[in-house]
């Protein structure tokens, strides 16, 4: 509050001085105990998923904070520019991607293997919040007004679906669907989009891929199919329930460390992470992770321009729809989607899209009083 | 809390388009206001959302984690037994084990999975030697998504890899076939492959009755038999330097095979040494022009249908020509010759004159109540149609009669001289036990008379004729030689003997026939260069006999004194006379 009248021209030092180094510390500590399950699932070696998690750490914390810095209205006055290019990048990974587990989900840039789909949910966010920055109430009223945003989320949401990436498309539309919440969009509306949805089921059943529809018919009756498409699951929920209240120790995971969990560095952290600590550990963690959802309400509800907030709370959101959909797939409440768990899981897109978000999210909150007008420009008061 | 919830629902005034432009600054400020103030309702209603799907969340947790842990009972698809193997055992009748499975695992991985592979590769390649280091790493630096690197590691081999701790690499629990008796019962038994899918013998046979079976597979073999006619074929083979051979022992009351053995064969524990000709059964697949050994079929026609009498006689002085073909003796007689007599000299001349009499008819109904007019009927899948004249003219009837013209496979003369001796009751060929007090299918082709009378005939052939060297003291041996000329490219060939020979019993009450054919046999010093079935397959029967005799629990009739079987030996081995010895069957 002090350095009000000056906020929109803060020095550097003054930025540095304004981040939530607690916030930093939060994301710090889940990333380490995300360094010791991967250490764990390596059976006490360094190599070859803890070292390289803990270099991608470093090189995100980096960007983290230098995003941060950029001024929020940098990235309101290319946020459209950002999520079209995030678009072309998808089209391309159409086009020209190279093919990895059956889905086509990277594109090569020589240096770097890269994920649009990842950034495509932290610059659908940035569009979504810059479009509904300044619309009025009515103007949200009025159904014409949606059909742009629309369109900005149906757009990624079929491409990745082609891909196909049915976790991404489903965090995508979900996110969007907050924020379009968030910004007003009347409730009937959703009602109505909700009971379209539910009756377009059958037609999407139609045009899932087979691997798609296993997995959810594998959701509703895992024990149907033991060794084949429930094994994933089984495995899961057998490993969750030898875990017990405590766990069974560090390294000392059994189902984990033999190999009858699979894809235990990735998209089963979780499963390896509760055995070995128990009900107990699992509790802590998404109690931490519950702390880092306060801290980004928190800091998105400081700020006063509608663009900042917004894309704080969209922010926030993806990074809860991370935690959720991960932790509730492995333990059986909703189909194996291929959602890693943030901040966790082995894996570096998912890592670098995670800090690039909570940079931003340090970047509402150190410019949480900067006034934007409707069309864009510093109000400066 | 309840407030902004309740304003949700709150009817709101219409607002109409453009009425916010024309509003003015103050009403611009009020609708701003309101915007942010049902921001911030919503604000509430997700954050509450994000709550309760935490609380559903942590729920669970608690839910799967301690309340109800879920175990898996790991059902036991197999049906064999307490070591989960799905294979039955194969035993021979006594329960000697013939084939067995074991429990063993077999190593795969997923490459993708393997972070660095060249080091997983010389790490494998440390524990399995047998593992080239860098075949494997180019192998699992390839597109294949799965890949086998090894099969059936032994447990410790398994520790160690496991040990290794790479990801990636997998486990699958597998069994692998054993044979015992590795080359002995190879033909019969057969093998599995890769995949433990039977691929020959009884294992292909089988192969749905062995996966469902719990108890092992019981069958007709005598380990023992099969030992003494292997060792007696491989030393012929080996004596004459021929290019193979085949034998078999039957029980002539049940059709029960006791031994069957087919020379060159190979280790069913070795995939590798199952070569096509190796793997080819001689006993069942092969189909020859049996030569002489066909007069027995002849002669037993001829009495059965009365068209020849034992005291028939036969000019047997001239060839017989028809057309271009010419029947005639090795070893010309010049006498009339009665039918005994025929059958023992092995006149090819008189085995047709009497063919002649029988007329074709009769020949082909006789050949076929002997069941060698359809594939022989045995639990083998490698089994072949034997070979019949088409059209069947009055010059095939009488080749025929002394074995030409006409090709069946060693198992059809085991079929068809058991049912000549047992009484005349035809029992199909089986390699399965038959349980006491089975009833055996069977039935009669042949008059009782008529099988005496052959009985009577073979031993003749055994004491006075061409098979001296298959008799064993006091079991009475009859039985029958046959001496081929394998037809080949232009014609028969000389050189390329099939020799033969079918004996039984013992003659009083025949109990077994025994088989012996060696492929090719070239003569050697002992024999005096002499290649025909006499000299070559007769010994190898005699002395199977005289081995199998007391083992099948046989009391032999008379116990001839040591003496006086020396120098009946030594008799038998002086050279052969003039008109004494074999004779050769051709048709040009």
């Amino acid at each position: 509050m002090h350095f009000r009248f000056s906020r929109s021209e803060m020095s550097l030092r003054e930025k540095l001085w304004h981040v939530s180094w607690s916030f930093v510390l939060l994301v710090t500590v889940i990333c380490s105990v995300g360094f010791l399950t991967l250490y764990s699932a390596a059976n006490g070696n360094v190599d070859p998923w803890a070292s390289r998690q803990i270099v991608r750490f470093l090189v995100g914390l980096v960007v983290m904070l230098a995003v941060a810095m950029v001024d929020i209205r940098f990235w309101m006055r290319w946020a459209y520019v950002l999520y079209a290019v995030a678009l072309v990048l998808l089209i391309a990974v159409e086009i020209r991607g190279s093919v990895g587990m059956g889905a086509q989900r990277w594109i090569d840039l020589g240096f770097i293997q890269l994920q649009p789909s990842e950034i495509m949910k932290i610059t659908l966010v940035l569009a979504l919040a810059r479009y509904f920055h300044g619309a009025s109430y009515q103007d949200v009223g009025r159904p014409v007004f949606l059909i742009p945003p629309l369109m900005m989320v149906f757009l990624p949401v079929g491409l990745v679906l082609k891909q196909p990436d049915l976790g991404t498309a489903m965090m995508l539309t979900l996110a969007s669907g907050a924020m379009f919440f968030l910004a007003g969009v009347r409730v009937w509306k959703f009602a109505l989009i909700i009971s379209a949805g539910l009756a377009a089921i059958p037609v999407a059943w139609k045009f899932m891929r087979e691997y798609q529809r296993q997995r959810i018919i594998t959701f509703l009756n895992p024990e149907n199919d033991p060794l084949g498409a429930g094994y994933h699951i089984l495995q899961s929920k057998i490993a969750l329930g030898s875990g017990g209240l405590f766990g069974k120790g560090f390294m000392l995971g059994t189902q984990s460390h033999l190999n009858f969990l699979p894809e235990k560095q990735t998209d089963f952290i979780f499963t390896m992470l509760a055995e070995e600590w128990g009900m107990v550990g699992g509790v802590v963690l998404v109690a931490l992770y519950t702390l880092i959802l306060v801290y980004g309400y928190a800091m998105s509800l400081r700020a006063r321009s509608q663009f900042a907030r917004l894309v704080g709370l969209g922010l926030t959101t993806t990074f809860f729809l991370y935690v959720f959909i991960n932790i509730a797939m492995v333990m059986g409440l909703v189909p194996v989607v291929g959602v890693p768990l943030p901040l966790i899981s082995y894996g570096g897109t998912a890592m670098l899209t995670l800090l690039f978000g909570f940079g931003l999210i340090l970047s509402v909150y150190i410019h949480r009083d900067i006034h934007i007008g409707r069309r864009g420009a510093s109000d400066d008061i | 809390m309840i407030r902004p919830l309740l304003n949700l629902f709150k009817p709101r005034p219409t607002l109409y388009q453009g009425e916010d432009e024309s509003a003015g600054m103050v009403h611009l400020d009020g609708a701003r206001k309101r915007a942010i103030e049902i921001g911030r309702t919503r604000l509430i209603v997700t954050g509450a959302m994000f709550t309760l799907a935490f609380c559903v969340i942590a729920g669970r947790m608690v839910d799967v984690t301690v309340i109800k842990s879920v175990t898996v009972q790991h059902s036991r698809q197999s049906k064999s037994n307490e070591l989960g193997i799905e294979r039955a055992d194969v035993v021979d009748r006594n329960g000697v084990l013939l084939a067995t499975s074991l429990p063993s695992v077999s190593l795969y991985a997923h490459p993708h999975e393997i972070g660095d592979k060249k080091e997983a590769a010389q790490k494998i390649a440390r524990v399995l030697p047998d593992i080239n280091a860098n075949d494997l790493q180019s192998r699992l630096q390839g597109d294949r998504a799965f890949l086998y690197l090894r099969r059936n590691l032994t447990p410790r081999q398994e520790y160690e890899i496991n040990a290794l701790g790479i990801p990636g690499l997998y486990f699958e629990k597998a069994e692998k076939r054993i044979y015992p008796q590795s080359e002995l019962t190879a033909h019969v038994v057969g093998l599995t492959d890769l995949d433990n899918k039977g691929i020959a013998g009884i294992e292909k046979a089988f192969e749905n009755e062995l996966k469902a079976r719990r108890d092992p597979l019981r069958l007709s073999l005598d380990i023992r038999v099969q030992t003494v006619l292997r060792n007696e074929l491989a030393k012929t083979v080996a004596d004459f330097h021929a290019i193979g051979a085949t034998g078999m022992v039957m029980d002539v009351r049940t059709g029960e095979l006791l031994g069957m053995v087919s020379l060159p064969d190979f280790n069913p524990n070795n995939l590798a040494s199952a070569t096509p000709e190796a793997m080819f059964n001689r006993a069942t697949s092969g189909v020859y022009e049996m030569g002489s050994t066909f007069k027995l079929y002849n002669t037993a026609a001829a009495l059965d249908a009365g068209t020849s009498t034992l005291s028939s006689t036969y000019d047997v002085t001239h060839k017989i020509k028809v057309g271009r073909f010419e029947i005639y003796d090795y070893e010309p007689e010049h006498h009339p010759m009665n039918v005994a007599e025929i059958l023992k000299v092995s006149s090819n001349i008189g085995s047709a004159r009497m063919a002649l009499d029988l007329g074709i008819d009769n020949q082909k109904a006789f050949l076929s109540r002997m069941g060698l007019m359809r594939p022989a009927s045995i639990e083998l899948p490698e089994i072949s149609a034997p070979l019949v004249p088409n059209p069947w003219r009055e010059i095939n009837s009488m080749t025929i009669a002394y074995g030409h013209g006409m090709a069946v496979s060693p198992l059809h003369m085991m079929t068809g001289v058991s049912t000549l001796v047992n009484g005349g009751n035809f029992h199909s060929a089986t390699l399965l036990r038959h349980d006491d007090g089975q009833s055996i299918p069977s039935q009669r082709v042949l008059k009782p008379e008529t099988s005496k009378i052959m009985r009577d005939l073979m031993r003749m052939v055994v004491v006075e004729g061409t098979g001296k060297k298959a008799d064993v003291p006091g079991y009475d041996v009859g039985g029958k030689t046959g001496t081929a000329e394998k037809n080949g490219a232009g014609g028969y060939r000389h050189k390329s003997l099939l020799s033969s020979f079918i004996a039984t019993f013992p003659v009083s009450d025949p109990k077994y026939v025994v088989l012996a054919m060696i492929d090719e046999p070239q003569g050697n010093k002992e024999s005096y260069g002499f290649a025909t079935a006499g000299w070559t397959a007769a010994p190898a029967v005699g002395r199977v006999i005289a081995q199998i005799g007391p083992l099948l629990g046989l009391m032999p009739s008379a116990i001839p004194e040591p003496a006086a079987k020396e120098k009946a030996r030594l008799a038998q081995d002086a050279p052969p006379q003039q008109k004494k010895g074999v004779s050769l069957a051709k048709a040009e």
